[in-house]
């Protein structure tokens, strides 16, 4: 039992805000990153500027209402109670009114700010989703998948859910604040002044309490954003580990995160605990002094006893709109810091808007209406990190209708030289021509819907068949749907499956095999019926005898397409116009298979070493 | 609801003294109307200075009491609600950790992520919140009213009134606030499907330039999100105006029955005062009504969903082993898995799903042997070998282990002696030697590059900056398919396994590299099944399945299948007619 009763004071603070708190930092600079993310939030909500008045206006209405009240409370006990006057009835039916009144202008308030709150986060969550679309491809690969989840997630909720509550709270708490400070001094200065004695008191608590919580409750939610992404990473490899039986371990990680977020939360939630208990000691505090001073001034005939009743309520009612935010404090504060971290995102640089360039150098961001197909690289590099190449100096051409073979050892660059061409990445130098016009003046977004893709990892939505190979060209007929899978030797295994088409996969297509998915991948492309076409590593894992029916398939497609086909089979490579032999980020040798084999280079060792090691 | 709550049995002393903290807080408050009317009517009516300096001193005294006793009960209840969040949360991963492999598969993976993130949150603010703050609410109430039946009885009357109507109200709007709220959180959960699943494949809708079409359909289910929570959050707002209207309606009542009753002396103007103060507060607690409830039935909401992945029944799994004494203290056969495997008669079907997968396979394989798996896509490979590690359990017929029928081994038994290289690479956050090292969690910094050597990655990983303390990203994506296959075949060897499964783990390899990781694995001595689509590495097997649409087609080694199946001679002429070698590198 005494354990348990001294266990809460024994939670650890966490270090890093010990250091926060304690370091003299400014806390200008923290209230002005909270004022910017509620300006920014504000900006949001002004869009519906027309509505916002109009609840402005009832949320007036309904402060003035709840400020009369009271005070006409004050006025029966001193007028009616202590004395006999006439029209007592009336004077009740003109309170009723006031509370009849009082109910429909914040009833009116509330459900028209809840449009307003909802419809503020329905657009930041959709200019979140928009602006992640934006986002260069390197963003996603930097950072854990969930944790990327959680600010779109728990942080988004977290706003909604404080705009929903809190937003006319702060509105109307301002005003009762100004309204009743008015008819108390009007009422008794003195009495007025005592109240108000506990404000300093307040604003240093508030002050104390604030400077804790702020960074807190980022540490909290920045704990909980780790421990999403270790959820979503352990969950999606939990295959692997249950065949490595490392369950033990993932909990004892689990523990630790969850661990650092108890800390963290605990120490948040008890410091912005307090607000309310300040709050209400000193709403506490104020009664007795009104009630004790109010006393002895009554006696002496200073004030009457209706002021006093009038005033405690006052008193109440002056600190209960910020008790009431107090009160909401918690969330108030993790919707602020979700916030800021829905920001932090939005603030990421997007991979340079194509209508951005299209402004700053008019007819120079080109949409392609139409494209031949003809590729050509001049002494092209690129590297990923600062240092070091992962190409340099790639220079071919392929004219329209060619295909291309990419050949060289993993990791001599074939992907990447892709991801150029479809300005996933933009060379550090050189320069990348497509039908002769230097693709970063191309808009990505019409350079790629001249090119379709089969990639290493395919990936399927959760959706049925149908809507997943559509996702090629989203105006397919069902026939045209049907054609494609067929030429890509899809629609066997389809028809096989229970429902057909019509089968609904899961997300990441559980349920059918990788090269069912490949299968299923191969069809989208050829619905998109692209100029240029890629091939990276598409059929590394399909079966030998299903390859060599795709293989038609990819052929007919091919025709008269340019295609890049990253492969390991020599039959497929054979067949290209042109081979790039890549090694070590350089383009070594390049030309048809009969050439290159007879110049006796590197491929050729290829070729050979290739055929003695068969034999072997 | 109650089996969550249950989680917070552990911390009954913290929360109940938080509940009296607060209790003694409500209490001062409630005292002051009171003391007020003393004031009034033994002080100021009467010109008693000594009387108002005594009640108001001791209102002053109590103010400091309710300070204290309020800061302390934010440290009560933080702990029983921090507290008890951090055991849900533990519990619930620990329950989906011991999740069979086909059962976890059932739920979706961002659903379990809200379950384990979301809706513990709620419920810790829920709790937070009772605690603290909700519980007043009802306290105030009632408190209320009993002192003005105390201070008036005919006059505290009028307040009981209004009971009857208050919690009618109150369970019909907790009753349609709750199945709202779970509306809104499914049609959240939808939303949020849509994020995960756009960030999974967000280079697929670049290159398709989709982006347009996914944002539709994000606007979509954001739109339906947005009506259904104004929908329900309307409906909350809505009530309380009517309360509060209720009981301003005993207010008035209050005001004018109290001026006849004090007309007639029965009553005072301090004790009318005092009701009317009541009355005011009732209102004052009220006015938080909606919030509360809007958080109790999302709390609702949430521990239903959280009790839905608790209750998922699951025998298959034995249970968790004590993270402290992992696999071997079982009480059956310490002696090590030698290898050999023999399947009988195994047939095998997803569970809820309607397509055999695997039919009637029946093989044995000596401890130290090569199988190769050849067979077309879909053909059900790499349900057989999951069937193996008991990823999933064959509906039909038994696989046995040096003898032993594999539903007679623990899991971590089976599990320790097999390393399992799956067909999607999935690497961790971390560095390269903490991936590899993630096989085996004690593993010597030598017995990690032996790994790497077998797994032909060393080299790769040398000539790399930080070399094994390379960071991966998420799904180490500065690695190429092929060294991230490697990796995670290093990560499967560190365990030094009886039993090697590769799925397919080396297409994305060279044919010189992976000859030399299967001459690597020769030497291992491990019993090895390797699904492969190349007759290269069948050639050198012990055992040849080749499985055509879920049956054995035939088995046997290369010069027999050679020999007796059309399909395998098919496939070899496909590769090794003219020009259907394989050409990568030499190194």
């Amino acid at each position: 039992m005494f354990k348990a009763l001294t266990e809460p004071f024994q939670h650890p603070f966490p270090e890093i805000e010990l250091r926060k708190g304690g370091g003299g930092r400014k806390p200008k600079a923290k209230a002005k990153n909270v004022s910017g993310t509620v300006g920014r939030i504000w900006t949001y909500l002004a869009r519906r500027k027309a509505k916002l008045i109009l609840v402005l206006f009832m949320v007036v209405l309904s402060s003035g209402l709840a400020l009369l009240g009271p005070y006409m409370i004050g006025k029966a006990v001193d007028d009616y109670l202590q004395s006999s006057r006439a029209h007592f009835g009336l004077f009740l039916a003109g309170l009723g009114l006031v509370y009849v009144l009082y109910s429909v202008t914040s009833w009116l308030q509330n459900i028209w700010m809840i449009e307003i709150s909802q419809e503020t986060v329905y657009r930041m969550r959709m200019d979140l989703f928009t602006h992640l679309h934006q986002l260069p491809i390197p963003f996603f690969g930097k950072r854990q998948q969930g944790e990327i989840m959680s600010r779109l997630t728990n942080d988004m909720e977290n706003v909604s859910s404080t705009l929903n509550s809190s937003a006319i709270q702060i509105f109307s708490s301002i005003l009762t604040l100004v309204g009743t400070l008015g008819v108390m001094l009007y009422l008794s200065p003195l009495l007025t002044l005592l109240t108000f004695l506990v404000v300093p008191l307040m604003i240093l608590g508030m002050r104390w309490i604030t400077r804790r919580t702020g960074p807190l409750y980022k540490q909290r939610q920045n704990n909980l954003g780790e421990l999403n992404g270790y959820i979503e990473e352990t969950l999606s490899g939990q295959r692997i580990i249950k065949a490595f039986s490392q369950e033990p371990r993932v909990i004892r990680g689990f523990k630790e995160r969850n661990e650092a977020i108890r800390r963290s939360g605990f120490w948040a939630q008890t410091i912005s605990g307090f607000i309310p208990k300040l709050m209400n000691s000193l709403n506490n505090l104020s009664f007795a002094i009104v009630a004790g001073v109010g006393g002895i001034l009554a006696i002496r005939g200073a004030v009457t006893i209706g002021i006093i009743i009038v005033f405690v309520e006052y008193a109440r009612q002056f600190t209960r709109p910020l008790n009431d935010l107090a009160n909401q404090w918690n969330t108030l504060l993790s919707a602020i810091a979700g916030a800021e971290r829905v920001f932090e995102v939005m603030d990421e640089e997007v991979e340079v808007k194509d209508e951005e360039v299209e402004v700053k150098d008019e007819g120079a961001s080109v949409k392609l209406d139409h494209v031949e197909g003809a590729v050509s690289f001049s002494h092209v590099a690129f590297s990923y990190e600062e240092n070091g190449d992962t190409l340099s100096d790639i220079s071919f051409e392929a004219k329209p209708g060619e295909m291309i073979a990419l050949v060289g050892p993993t990791g001599a660059g074939k992907t990447t030289l892709i991801q150029l061409l479809s300005r996933f990445y933009d060379p550090s130098d050189g320069l990348i021509t497509v039908d002769g016009r230097d693709i970063t003046t191309i808009q990505r977004q019409s350079l790629r819907s001249h090119m379709a893709f089969v990639l290493q990892d395919s990936f399927l939505f959760q959706g049925t068949i149908r809507e997943n190979i559509r996702f090629g060209r989203l105006d397919a007929t069902d026939e045209e749907v049907e054609e494609a899978s067929k030429l890509a030797n899809a629609h066997a295994f389809i028809m096989r499956l229970g429902g057909g088409y019509d089968r609904v996969l899961e997300t990441g297509g559980n349920g059918i095999s990788q090269g069912q998915k490949q299968l299923l991948a191969i069809a989208r492309a050829i619905l998109a019926s692209p100029s240029i076409l890629v091939l990276d590593e598409a059929t590394s894992s399909i079966d030998t005898i299903t390859e060599i029916k795709i293989q038609e398939g990819l052929q007919r497609l091919m025709q008269g397409r340019t295609s890049f086909v990253i492969a390991h089979r020599l039959n497929t490579i054979r067949q290209a116009d042109k081979i790039l032999v890549l090694k070590d980020g350089r383009l070594i040798e390049q030309g048809p298979h009969e050439k290159l084999l007879a110049a006796g280079g590197f491929y050729s060792k290829l070729y050979h070493g290739q055929l003695r090691n068969e034999e072997m | 609801m109650g089996m969550v709550l249950s989680f917070l049995r552990k911390y009954r002393a913290a929360s109940i003294t938080a509940l009296l903290m607060m209790l003694v807080e409500l209490s001062v408050e409630l005292m002051q109307p009171y003391l007020i009317s003393k004031i009034i009517d033994n002080g100021i009516r009467v010109k008693d200075l000594s009387v108002v300096w005594l009640w108001g001193g001791v209102l002053l005294g109590s103010s400091v009491i309710a300070f204290i006793a309020g800061i302390s009960s934010s440290f009560f209840a933080s702990h029983a609600s921090q507290s008890f969040a951090f055991d849900l949360r533990d519990k619930l991963y620990d329950k989906v950790q011991s999740f069979t492999y086909s059962v976890f598969s059932r739920f979706e993976s961002s659903s379990l992520i809200t379950r384990l993130t979301g809706d513990v949150t709620q419920l810790q603010d829920m709790i937070f919140m009772s605690l603290r703050f909700a519980t007043r609410v009802p306290l105030v109430v009632f408190g209320s009213i009993l002192m003005a039946l105390i201070v008036d009885v005919k006059l505290g009357l009028l307040l009981v009134l209004t009971i009857p109507f208050l919690i009618v109200f109150v369970v019909w709007m907790m009753k349609i606030a709750t199945s709202n709220f779970g509306r809104v959180q499914r049609r959240l959960d939808k939303v949020n499907e849509v994020i995960q699943e756009n960030l999974t494949g967000i280079r697929l809708i670049r290159v398709f330039v989709r982006v347009g079409h996914e944002i539709e359909r994000f606007a979509k289910f954001s739109l339906a999100l947005m009506k259904e929570t104004v929908r329900s959050l309307r409906l909350m707002e809505s009530t309380v105006p009517y309360i509060l209207l209720l009981v301003n309606c005993a207010i008035i009542a209050v005001l004018w029955f109290g001026r006849i009753d004090i007309a007639a002396g029965d009553a005072t103007v301090g004790q009318v005062v005092a009701v009317a103060n009541y009355s005011l507060r009732i209102i004052g607690a009220l006015s938080a009504l909606s919030w509360i409830l809007m958080n109790y039935s999302r709390a609702i909401a949430s521990a239903g969903r959280i009790q839905e992945v608790m209750n998922t029944e699951d025998h298959a799994e034995d249970p968790l082993p004590d993270s402290v004494n992992a696999a071997g203290k079982s009480s059956e056969l310490v002696e090590p898995i030698r290898g050999q495997v023999e399947f009988r008669n195994v047939g095998f079907r997803y569970p809820g799903s309607d397509i055999t997968v695997l039919d009637g396979i029946n093989f044995k394989v000596e401890a130290g042997q090569r199988v190769a798996i050849l067979g077309a896509t879909g053909s059900g490979k790499s349900s057989l070998i999951q069937l193996i590690p008991r990823l999933h359990e064959p509906t039909q017929g038994e696989i046995h282990i040096d003898g032993v029928d594999t539903r007679d081994i623990s899991h971590s038994r089976l599990r320790a002696s097999i390393g399992y290289v799956p067909q999607e690479v999935m690497l961790f956050t971390g560095s390269i030697r903490d991936n590899i090292a993630w096989g085996q969690e004690n593993a010597s910094y030598r017995q990690i590059e032996t790994a790497a050597r077998q797994a032909q990655i060393h080299e790769t990983i040398d000539q790399l900056p930080e070399g094994y303390d390379t960071k991966l990203g998420q799904r180490g994506v500065n690695l190429s398919g092929g060294q991230k296959q490697r990796l995670s075949i290093a990560r499967a060897l560190v365990r030094q396994p009886s039993i090697l499964i590769l799925d397919d783990s080396t297409s994305a390899l060279d044919v010189a590299t992976e000859a030399a990781l299967l001459e690597e694995l020769r030497d291992l001595s491990c019993t090895t099944f390797l699904i492969t689509q190349k007759i290269s590495s069948t050639r050198s097997a012990d055992l040849i399945l080749l499985l055509d649409e879920g049956r054995l087609a035939a088995s046997g080694k290369h010069e027999d299948l050679m020999q007796t199946s059309l399909l395998y001679r098919q496939i070899f002429e496909s590769q090794y007619g003219e020009g259907s070698q394989h050409v990568q590198s030499l190194n």
